[in-house]
């Protein structure tokens, strides 16, 4: 069912509707959140706040092809809102001080899986910017260049080169000796 | 052996989703978000935000300031911080008519506006809220947002 199907039920009252809705959007609201590196707290309500808008313009998304554009546009918006907000609603928050934790570290986080740990290892070892990039463009379902530009205010045309970059960057910090090609099998 | 850049990301996609999955707690929140629909009432949108107009520069002394804009009113907002955040409001057109705070936990306090459309609530808990205005042609509520 596409977005505009399940937009339309959500309005006529299905909530499964909108539980369909929650499944397919519910990592992507939550990579861009976090890509922004506030506290858990503040990511929380983050993804929260989008949720909520969500469901008051459910009736009013004029573009339903586009509802993963509007979901993490609304989510950069209301990150924005956190870090430049006149009220200290987290004492934690601040754009360049990174002391206090954010919702987990990757340095923190823990899998068995060889590769896949070789893979957060060279990922944590990335600038913010770096990891920032491309956690956009691993979020899933995907976003367009356009959008990426849009959420990190730099021009569509930069996208393409920079993640080349930016992922050639990841490839060299793995250890030698990891395989990813056996991962992808 | 080597991977392309398609392969990569992929790969790194889902390190990232096993290690740090969508926390339950949200996924919770998000089919709760349901129950907040706008289905009768007008919704007022955020038009203006002083929070996104500074240019990242956080300034301290100025209290925030929000418009949110309907077809039938505007709602002027200003939140004063210290000694608990207060919540200070204007209708235009001014009218006398009871208004709603509503928290994400569904905690409502309700105000009457003064002859000059104004309200304060005092106390304002962090977190999202949202306004509803109930006038004389029913009632308009503002987006969800975090004070």
């Amino acid at each position: 069912m596409d977005n505009r199907e399940l937009l339309n039920r959500v309005v006529d009252g299905d909530e499964r509707a909108w539980e369909k809705l929650v499944e397919r959007f519910a990592g992507l609201v939550w990579s861009v959140a976090r890509s922004f590196r506030l506290s858990a707290a503040s990511t929380d309500d983050v993804v929260q706040t989008v949720w909520l808008r969500l469901a008051e313009h459910s009736a009013r998304i004029r573009e339903p092809d586009r509802l993963a554009s509007w979901l993490a546009t609304t989510a950069r918006n209301e990150a924005l809102r956190v870090i430049r907000g006149h009220s200290r609603l987290r004492p934690s928050d601040t754009i360049d001080d990174h002391s206090e934790p954010t919702a987990s570290s990757i340095e923190d986080l823990v899998t068995d899986d060889v590769t896949l740990r070789a893979v957060l290892d060279a990922f944590a070892q990335l600038s913010d910017d770096d990891q920032r990039f491309l956690r956009l463009l691993c979020a899933v379902p995907p976003l367009d260049y356009q959008t990426i530009a849009e959420l990190l205010g730099r021009p569509i045309g930069s996208i393409g080169p920079t993640r080349a970059r930016c992922i050639e960057r990841l490839r060299r910090l793995l250890p030698a000796g990891t395989d990813p090609k056996e991962r992808l099998t | 052996m080597t991977v392309n850049d398609d392969e990569m990301l992929e790969l790194l996609g889902r390190a990232l989703r096993t290690v740090e999955p969508v926390p339950d707690h949200l996924i919770h929140a998000a089919r709760g978000a349901w129950a907040w629909r706008t289905i009768d009432e007008e919704l007022a949108e955020l038009v203006f935000d002083s929070a996104l107009e500074s240019s990242g520069v956080r300034s301290e002394d100025t209290a925030r300031q929000l418009t949110f804009r309907s077809p039938g009113v505007e709602i002027e907002v200003m939140v004063v911080e210290g000694g608990g955040r207060r919540i200070v409001g204007q209708l235009v057109p001014a009218q006398e008519v009871t208004v709603e705070l509503t928290g994400d936990d569904g905690a409502v306090e309700e105000r009457r506006t003064d002859r000059l459309g104004r309200f304060t609530f005092d106390h304002a808990s962090a977190g999202q809220v949202r306004l509803t205005v109930h006038g004389e042609s029913g009632a308009v509520s503002t987006e969800w947002t975090v004070l």
